[in-house]
Formats: C-alpha cells, structure tokens, sequence
C-alpha cells in the first residue's frame, strides 16, 4: 500500500475537497457549532444504519429515525400515547368515503425559507407513487389513488377504498414524510448531500453537518409549529456505530450522553448497575414470534398425514410448552418482555389472549397439558420438528434464543426439534416456497396502530404466506379497517385476537422494549419512549 | 541449487525414516528440534482433543442444562463450570474442546479436498503445458492474488445457500477455505511438475513408449508430492485462521449444529465491554495454540526444507528436500521469500 | 525446460530465477503491464458472478416487510430478473468506461463510496506498517544475530505467535486491557465525536483523520485521532511484524551465508558489524517485495481490524454491503482492490527486476 498510497491520497484530497466543500459551507452557515460536545449539545450514539435520507429511497428503521427529526408529517403521534393527531396541520378528516381532507397551518415555511404549502404535499405522495423505489416505503400508499392540492393550505387524498381508518396512520409511516418540491426531484432519489445543502427540512431538527453513518449534527429549527413543540435542546449530535459494545463503553465512560438502539442484553443488564447511567425503558412495538406453515408443518394439508385437527394440537403443544419468561430472562435480560398476543403491549386494543388459553393460566409453561392435548388428538409423541431460525437479521440473541426453545420443547419429551438457521435472503425466499415448517419471523410496525399486526399476517392473503385463511377473521379485520367509532373498532380488534389466538398460525413469544442509556444528568428520555415508537431527540435536554 | 537430483539420494532407510516428519524429526538439532518438538505436541494434543472430545468434554457442545437445572448464562469459572459459560449459557470449556473437534474436520475436509483438485490441476497444467496452462496459471494466479477472507466470506454464502446446519455449515467453510487453497497447491506441484518434466528419468520413460498417464502418475506425480507435507501443515494452520474469520464475522457455523471458536469469539464481543473476559480468552487462546502448534511444526519443515536454514555451516550437505520448497507461497508464509542474489 | 513466456504476477517475483536471456527491461515491463488486465478481468468476472449466486439486494433489504409478489415485482422493475449474459456485459461495459454505478442499498456513487472510505484503509494500513518496520525489522536483525541462541528462539516464538494470533483475538484482548480495564486508550472508531466535531467543518478537509488534525491546528485533536490510531495499528500491525521479523531474519542469515560476506568475515570484520552492515541491506530487499505481496493479506486483515474497531474503511463497508448484498457496491470495492493488488504486484516486479536482471526473462 506504501507504493499506491501517497498519489492516490493526493488525488483523494483534491476531489474530497470539492466533495466537502458543500458540506462545510452548511457546517458554517450553521453558526460554528465546533465547539464540541460541551455547552448544553447532547450527543447520541446509536447503531441504527441509515440508507438515504430521502424518504422515497428508504423504508429501514435507521433512516427513519432520522426523517422524523428533520421532515415533518401531516399527523403524527404526540408525546406519550399511540393515537394520532395533526401535526403541521390543523385539522384532518374524511369528508366523503375516499376522500380524506387535511387543513395545514397557515404560513409554514421549510429552513431554506420555502414555503410549505398544499402543493409540497401533494408532490410528496405523487413522487413517491411515481418513483416507487424499489428500496422505497410507496407500497405503504397501497389505498391512495391520487392526492390534489385544493387551495394553498387544502389537501385532499382520494383514496381507493373508503373509510380506511388506517390511512390516518399511514400519514405518519415511513411514506410520510413532506418534503420541499423546490429541492427534491419529482422523478428520481434526491442524494443525501443535495437535500442537505438545501436545507430542505421543516421538521423539529435541521441537518447542518452530514457525514453518513458516521456523525450528523442537527440544529433546532425556530420555524417548526407542529404538534411537537420546539425542540428542549438546540444541538444535537448523532454518532453512529456498528458493533453495540462500542456504543457501550462510550456512554459508560461519558463520551456520549445517550444511548439508543441498540445495545445488547448483556450492555444493558451490566449498565443497570452502573451509577453513572440511568437506562430507561419504554414500550416496545417489535414483535417475535413463531410460524407455523400450515402446509409444511407436521400434519399439514401437503403432508401425507394431513389432519388439521392434529396440526392444530401440535401448535397448541408449542404454545402450551414454550416458556417466555426463561427466553426474556436468560437470553434478553429483561430487554425483551412475553408476548401473549398479536398485539402488543401499549397499543389500543392489545389482549392477553393466550395467557388464559396456554400454560398453566398465569404465562408459565405447561407440560402435562401439552401432553393431553396431545393425546386427545391422537398425536404420538415425540413430534419431530423442524425448527428454522435466522442470525443475522433480527438481532444477534436469535441463535440463542432458538437453542433455548429447542432445549424448553426438547425437554418436555413431547418435540424431537431439529434446529437449523438460514442466512436471511436465502431464508426469505425459502420460508415462502414452503420449505421450512415452522420458523422464527419478527416484525417493527409501520405505524402505531393495531391493525399494522394483523392485516399483514392475518388477511387470507398475507405477507407470512403460512396459508392460513379464515372467513370469519378475514371479514373481522376488513371490518375494524373502516369502523369509525374507536369503541367499537377496538372491540372488533379484541375479537379478532381472541379468535387467532385459538387457531395458532403463529406463536407469539416476546415484545422488544425500547431501552435507551444516558448520562445521569440528561433528562426527557422517558418522554419519547412511548408507543410512537419515534426516538424524538427534541424531548432531550441536559443539566 | 535447483537442479539437486531427490533420486539420487539412495542410501537405504528404513520405511519409517522416510515418513516426512518423522524424517526431519531425526534431521532436526537443537533449537529446530525443539521448536519440531513443541509443535508436534501441541498439534498432539489438539488432534487427540478432537478425536476424544466426546470422552473429555464435561457437557456437550450445545447443552443448556443438566440434572441440577440450566446453566445459566455468563456464570463466571468455577464449580461445574471450569471456564464459566457463554452468553447463550453453554459450558465454555466444552465449546472449546468441542471446537477442536469442528476445526479439525474443516481442516481434513478442506485440505483433502484442495490437495486432489490443486494437485490434478498442478500436475495436468504442468505436465501439458500449452494455452490451457498458461490460462490456469494467470486465472489461479488472479484468485491467489484475492484477499482470502474475502472470497471465503462470499463463497460460504454461495456454496451453504446459506444454511449453516453441521454438515452445511462445515462443508461450506471447508469448500471456501478450498478455494482459496487451490492455487496455492496448483502452483507448487505445477512448477515441481514442470521441473521433474525435464529430467532424464521422464524422458526416458518416455523414450520406452510410457504412456502420458503412467508417466504423470507414475513418475511425476510421486516426485513432486514430496513438498506437501510442509504445505499441509501451513495451510492447516490457516484454515483454522479462516474458519475463525468465517465464524467471527457471522458466516460460520451455529452454536447448535457444532462448536466453533471464531462464532464464540464473536457472541464474546459485547461481554468484553462489560468486562466478562472467560467468554473471549478460552477459545482465542485455543486458536492461538492451534495456529501455534502447526505453525511452529510447518516453519521447522520449512526450515529444514532450506539448506542455508538448517544449521550453520550444513550447507554442503544439502540433501533431500530441495530448496525449491522455501518459495512455497502457502500459508502464512506465502509472503516467505529468498533473496534475489 | 519449456520455455515460459507469460509468468504471472506474483509468481514471478517469488519464482527462483530461471536462466534465460530475454528482451531489455522495457519489453519485459511492456509484457509485465499487460498481465495486469487479465489479472483484473478475471477478478472482476469473479465477483460479479458470484454476487449474483448469493441473491439480491431487494430482498436482503426488504425481505422482512413485503410479500414474495411484491418483492418480486420489484425485482423485475430493478432489472435483475434480466438474462444474467445480458447484466453481466452490461456491467463490463460498464466497467470498461469507467463507470462504476451508484451503491443500490444506500444510493451513494461508488466511486465517492470508494474516496471516502479508501483513504480510511490507507491511512490504517499505513499506521500498521510503520508498527510492523519499528516491530519487525530490529527484531529480525536481533534474532539473526543470536541465532540458534535464546534470543532467536524467544523471537521467533514471538513472531508466530503474531501471525497464529487471529487479529479479532488480539483486537479484543487489546480492548479488554487498554480501554475496559486500564481505560487509557479509545475503545473504538477514529476519532472521538468532539474531535469529529472539529475536523468537519475544515476547509480542506482530506479524510485522512492525521492530516485533518494537524489542520485544525489544535494539539488536543491530534492527540485524539493518534491515540483512536494505537489498537487498530497495533493489532493489524503486529499480524504483519511477525512475518517481517522472520523474513528478516531468513535472509539475513541467507546473506550471511553468502561469499561476500563470508570473506568479510575471514578479513576479520565483527558478527555485529555483518549483520548491520553487509547483510542488512540486502536482506532488506525481499520486504520491499513482500510489502506488494503482504497487500492482499493486509486486506484481508482490514476486514476484519475495521470491523472490531469501527474503524470505518474499505474493509468495514465491503462486510457490510456484502450482507446488503448490494452486488454494484460489492463489485466496486472488489475491481478497486483487484487494481490495487495487480498494480502493486507489478510494482513488485519491476523493482525485483530492476535489482536483479535475472527476475527477467
């Protein structure tokens, strides 16, 4: 490298300094916020990953959780609860069946001092229809049919299916973020540096310096009048990390005052006892759970033995016999909690279905009763079962986690488990071509609404693909998708998990929590841990 | 130097002094045979660790509990637990005897199989020459010139599709660490191929009406096999090094289908920051003291391989291995290199 | 003996010399810097079919939230259910003029992919060569001198403990020690977010964290970014020492061996004065070889420096963007190190054939 090093680097440094320039005259503009890490600035690490920062060209988490500091939305979630509200806008509502209205605020600007009007709203949903990137959230826009700009502060979606409750919602999923149409392009993914040196932001925070995935500074932005509120701390920067144990010893020793998403059980659980952090916790919207391939598994309809009433006792066996608490407990020290139903906890209308229909009644595992349900069915014991699970895709506990549930169902004597692990896009396509019978999948909502958990995997047609379909449950939640009143919406939601919850075709096992770790001086951490599931860093403050 | 004849050397010896390490044992002095010594021990006992993990290991490798219960995770040694227990709550110790026994087989997997398609490959190209040798040599040399790691790392995705139970887990590091072992072989038996080609006793065979194939397997090919055990040993050591990388970065094998060290060193990494060191130093050091033990048996054969290396003054009475061997690109040593004089 | 005209590229500096007369230097460079293509072609081939073996980038991004129809659909619209002929001599076309795409998991060009983190590797590189020369060389010479004695064993020891060290062990146990327990050093990355802070709104900004530093003109963020520099260097660095310090030693005893040296010694001129004067120097000529030939497995250890250190360069982005199966990434950073390892492995070359006529032939 000696020989190629020194004129490669000097070719480097010139073409970098026009790279950089861009992004040092924003650094400047910004008010030389060189400073450091002291004078009220709070700096995060996180080991999100982003991908762009263009909300047509990504749909991850890591992206994500930057767009909501920087882009606003036309309803949002507010501090502490799950349900939406407008948030630049003042007013929003179905004015006809397909025809939802939102009023925004009047004389809303961008940080570059565009205006933000009707018409950067609507160019928002047409681009990302119109470019529908294959990295892209436009499949999220799967009932809007067009968006039109009716008077400056005027925007009304025509949607295809009418009453959707859920559009609400999707307004404040990835797919909806508002972005300036004087800075953007309508037909193709804006690179992160352009939107950068445009200051194409409206939200709480501006980007002032962008080195992806490595270190971003925002800025509060005065002009932000949403439902948020103005931002606790004008200056914030994000440090981002790849391996969790980093991002660990830098906020133990001090080197960051905050961190989030996603340190690994065993960080947490060691920090817990370290005076110099508080951790704190908050709701969790990641689910983990178990699927049964209803034609694959045993006594599947495929299966030379086919006998829907066995398939059935064998799920109910799993169900009865895996122990959550052990897994939360040994594998995730806390930082996963039990699931026992579709919905998790902290969302309206989540149940407990299966606390009283499995186990022994109270969450713990029960043997005896798998083996008579079992009995009862016919089944002869032991069932082998072909467990799948993959490693790199939810989390770095998932080969524990597994071996566990292998250890529980082996040791009741009822399962004789044959534990595999597939690496994640091999594994994707194998799960929906049948070949794996019963199989590890987790999922992180879209928006923070119960319906995010069972349409996906509940509709007859579904994205788990586990042929599972049931009239009944079907109708139920095309049903709760256009009830109006949330009272009766939520009790149709209820329902309809009750009645999964007796046929299984997955198995719910655990609910993530949202744990973040801070100095102890820094404060409103507890704020945006909420259902939102949105790490909002304008609720932080030091001192 | 080169051109030293091995068929000349014809004092007679018995079978067992003709065994390749058993040969150099006895050639060895002082401190090369002590650096011999120590490396065949240490492999000794790494090869008998393996053979016999059933017997020595106190759990097996993907046990989670026993009568008294689970075992807990992160249990620092002690009691049942001589060296403590993972992340995962397996018993530390049986995963490291365990993995001796997972390295091992990758080792012969791999090794066999790059031996017979490097030495094929070598012998053929060398043998025939012509445009078919010259493209194998710029291809192989291409692939050579690879980081290592990297066309594992690749390889084991496309050849496991990604699946990592025990035999698709093995054989995908196997086949990988292979490929990357093929142009070493290749090269070696190639150029020892194109060398022996020339000498008188090829000729006349061929001169006789021998045919192609007695010739390349009969004559060739017995000649030009006598530098691999010095191959082997390099190479075993770094296809333990490899498989570790696999393991490390998340391409190995899972803890449930078998024992891997890199994999352990992996989930280790968030225990170091909280301080929890049994979980990374056990199966390191059992790599360290893998790689060691081979190395130090591959560098004495080197050594002895190389007439100026022997011993002080011995030079003169070079025999045997000819020198040619000391280029061996393999292993670790593949940057190992004579002065251009 | 078959007459060899085309001897491969590293072969050829490793390869005892043949005796053989050839053409001038200028012919055999001529030959030599053909050699590079074909080198490349096939790497870059290599690549690129093997990525397509390991699936697409739509589904590792996407696999978790859309169905099979859907990911499918998006597939076809991204073009990669196309004839895999008809991608593959669309992307050599590609290569051959220069362009090198835009990363499809994060929509960066390559070729920026490539500046921003390539000058990070080099800098690291750099960092670990300059431990391997302090680390390497002295010791080589020392054991060369005691040969056979103590010392010689005792280094040599030393020296394969460095290579059978996998650097992730020693990268960890360096963490474990220096920054866990004895909190002196950084636990990880290149600098620490307040030097970062500094070093991002400079006017001249190279990338290369040492340069940027010295420009900021403060002591404090030097300081920073050399001591976030002292694990990474060390671990990677001590990898390559150990072989300096057995090559080193090799040949210095292969030179001490030699006539000329030998009459020295009969002239009556000191071991000492053998070892650091006679055979030193030409002994030393080999590690200039070996530096182009160590570049691969430099690499190959960077991967995995970079990844325990967050140190983010080439290495680290390469694992990453291999999970994304991001293939356009992927085959950018790969044609990039296979440029790097054939043009160093030329340089190679020359310079054994400029120093020794009978490399050529």
């Amino acid at each position: 490298m000696a020989f190629s090093s020194t004129p490669r680097a000097r070719g480097l440094s010139a073409a970098a300094v026009v790279a950089v320039a861009a992004l040092a005259m924003t650094g400047c503009s910004a008010g030389g916020t060189s400073g450091g890490t002291t004078g009220g600035a709070i700096t995060i690490g996180t080991t999100d990953k982003i991908t762009t920062l263009d909300p047509a060209g990504s749909y991850d988490n890591g992206s994500f959780a930057v767009q909501n500091q920087v882009f606003p939305f036309l309803m949002n979630t507010p501090y502490g609860s799950p349900d939406v509200q407008p948030d630049i806008a003042t007013k929003a509502e179905f004015t006809a069946p397909t025809e939802y209205t939102v009023t925004l605020k009047k004389g809303l600007k961008f940080a570059n001092g565009h205006d933000l009007t009707s018409s950067d709203v609507k160019f928002s949903f047409d681009r990302q229809l119109k470019i529908a990137d294959s990295n892209g959230p436009s499949s999220l826009l799967y009932n809007l049919d067009s968006t039109e700009a009716k008077d400056p502060t005027t925007v009304v979606f025509h949607l295809k299916a009418a009453d959707d409750q859920i559009f609400p919602q999707i307004l404040t999923s990835p797919a909806g973020p508002i972005v300036d149409e004087e800075s953007f392009s309508a037909t193709a993914i804006t690179p992160d540096n352009d939107i950068v040196k445009a200051k194409a932001f409206a939200g709480q925070y501006v980007l002032t310096s962008y080195d992806f995935n490595n270190l971003l500074s925002y800025k509060a932005n005065k002009d932000y009048q949403g439902l948020l509120g103005a931002a606790k701390t004008d200056v914030v920067n994000v440090k981002y990390y790849s391996d969790s144990s980093n991002l660990k010893l830098d906020v133990q020793e001090g080197n960051i005052d905050v961190a989030f998403r996603s340190l690994s059980a065993t960080d947490i659980d060691n920090l817990r006892g370290n005076k110099k952090v508080k951790v704190v916790d908050g709701p969790g919207g990641e689910i983990r759970y178990i699927v049964f391939n209803f034609d694959a598994q045993p006594y599947g309809a495929k299966t030379p033995e086919a006998d829907p009433a066995k398939a059935l006792a064998v799920r109910v066996a799993v169900a009865d016999v895996v122990d959550r608490a052990e897994i939360a407990k040994q594998v995730y020290k806390g930082t996963y909690t039990p699931l026992y139903s579709y919905v998790p906890d902290g969302l309206t209308g989540a149940t407990e279905s299966l606390k009283g229909l499995y186990g022994d009644g109270s969450g713990k595992p029960d043997v005896a009763k798998a083996k008579a349900s079992l009995a009862a069915a016919g089944v002869t014991t032991p069932i082998t079962l072909n467990l799948q699970y993959n490693t790199d895709h939810y989390g770095p506990g998932s080969s524990d986690e597994y071996a566990l549930i292998k250890d529980q169902l082996d040791k009741s004597g009822l399962f004789t488990v044959n534990l595999q692990s597939t690496e994640y896009v091999q594994y994707v396509k194998d799960r929906t071509a049948d070949v794996y019978p019963v199989y590890q999948l987790g999922w992180f909502p879209d928006y923070s609404d119960a319906d995010n958990y069972l349409t996906p995997f509940f509709l007859t047609e579904n994205f788990i693909k586990n042929h599972y379909s049931d009239p009944a449950v079907n109708d139920l939640i095309l049903k709760q998708a256009v009830t109006v009143d949330p009272t009766a919406r939520t009790a149709l939601i209820k329902e309809i998990q009750d009645k999964v919850a007796a046929q299984l075709p997955t198995v719910p096992l655990l609910q993530g929590a949202q744990v973040a770790v801070t100095g102890t001086n820094v404060t409103g951490t507890q704020t945006t841990l909420d259902a939102s599931f949105k790490f909002r860093y304008a609720a932080l403050a030091k001192g | 130097m080169t051109a030293t004849s091995i068929t000349t050397g014809s004092r007679k010896r018995s079978l067992w002094n003709h065994l390749p390490v058993v040969h150099q044992l006895r050639q060895s002095v002082g401190l090369q045979r002590g650096m011999l010594v120590t490396g065949l021990v240490i492999t000794g006992i790494f090869v008998l660790t393996a053979i016999l993990a059933p017997l020595v290991s106190p759990f097996g490798y993907s046990q989670l509990r026993d009568a008294n219960g689970a075992f807990g995770a992160q249990k620092p040694p002690g009691g049942a637990h001589l060296l403590g227990t993972t992340v995962g709550g397996y018993d530390v110790l049986s995963r490291v005897i365990w993995g001796a026994q997972t390295a091992l087989i990758v080792i012969i997997i791999a090794v066999i199989l790059s031996i017979f398609a490097g030495v094929m490959l070598g012998l053929v190209s060398g043998y025939f020459g012509g445009w078919l040798d010259r493209v194998f040599v710029v291809v192989f040399d291409a692939v050579y010139a690879f980081p290592s790691l990297l066309l594992a790392i690749v390889m084991s995705i496309v050849i496991s599709g990604g699946r990592s139970n025990l035999v698709g887990g093995v054989l995908a590091a196997a086949i990988s660490i292979t490929t990357v072992f093929i142009p070493q072989y290749f090269r070696v038996i190639r150029a020892e191929t194109v060398r022996i080609k020339a000498e008188a006793y090829v000729e006349s065979a061929r001169v006789l009406g021998a045919s192609n194939a007695r010739i390349m397997f009969r004559h060739v090919l017995r000649n030009a096999t006598r530098t691999l055990p010095l191959i082997f040993t390099l190479n075993a050591s770094e296809a333990i090094l490899t498989l570790a990388g696999l393991g490390f970065l998340g391409f190995g094998i899972e803890p449930s289908a078998a024992a891997e060290w890199g994999y352990d060193l992996n989930k280790a990494v968030s225990d170091v920051s909280s301080g929890i060191w049994w979980t990374a130093l056990f199966p390191g050091v059992a790599i360290v003291l893998a790689v060691l033990g081979m190395t130090l048996v591959g560098e004495s054969l080197n050594d002895l391989a190389d007439p100026r290396l022997r011993g002080r003054r011995s030079v003169a009475k070079a025999s045997g291995l000819v020198s040619e061997t000391s280029v061996v690109p393999g292993g670790t040593l593949k940057d190992e290199f004579e002065v251009p004089l | 003996m078959t007459t060899v005209t085309a001897r491969p590229p590293a072969q050829m500096a490793t390869r005892r010399k043949r005796t053989s007369s050839g053409g001038g230097i200028g012919r055999y460079i001529l030959i030599r810097f053909t050699l590079i293509f074909p080198t490349i072609f096939i790497l870059v081939s290599m690549v690129f079919w093997l990525m397509r073996a390991t699936g697409d980038p739509i589904t590792a991004a996407l696999g978790g939230r859309l169905g099979p129809e859907q990911l499918a659909e998006r597939i076809h619209a991204a073009g990669y259910d196309r004839p895999i002929l008809v991608q593959y001599f669309e992307y050599l076309g590609n290569v051959f003029t220069g362009n090198f795409g835009t990363t499809i998991s994060t929509n960066k060009p390559v070729t920026e992919v490539l500046l921003t983190y390539g000058v990070a590797t080099a800098e690291l590189v750099f960092y670990s060569l300059i431990v391997a020369f302090i680390v390497g060389i002295p010791l080589g010479l020392v054991a060369a001198y005691w040969r056979d004695k103590a010392p010689d064993a005792f280094l040599r020891i030393f020296a394969i403990l460095c290579y059978a060290t996998p650097v992730f062990f020693s990268a960890l146990l360096f963490k474990l020690v220096f920054s866990v327990w004895l909190k002196v050093l950084p636990v990880a990355g290149r600098a620490s977010t307040g030097s970062e802070l500094q070093m991002q709104f400079l006017p001249g900004k190279t990338g290369i964290y040492t340069i940027d530093a010295l420009q900021t003109g403060n002591p404090q963020v030097l300081l920073d970014v050399v001591s976030h520099a002292v694990l990474p260097a060390l671990a990677l660095g001590l990898l390559t020492a150990g072989v300096f310090l057995r090559l080193v030693r090799t040949n210095v005893i292969g030179t001490l061996g030699a006539d000329y040296v030998d009459s020295g010694r009969s002239r009556g001129v000191s071991e000492y004065r053998l070892v650091t004067k006679h055979a030193y120097r030409p002994a030393l000529i080999p590690i200039i070889t070996v530096i182009g030939l160590q570049i691969a497995l430099l690499l190959s250890g960077a991967v995995l420096t970079e990844t325990v250190f967050e140190w983010k360069g080439l290495g680290f982005e390469l694992a990453q963007f291999l999970t994304a199966r991001d293939f356009v990434a992927v085959q950018g950073i790969v044609a990039l190190l296979a440029v790097i390892v054939a043009l160093s492995n030329f340089v190679v070359d020359i310079i054994a054939a400029l120093i020794d006529p009978r490399v050529r032939y």
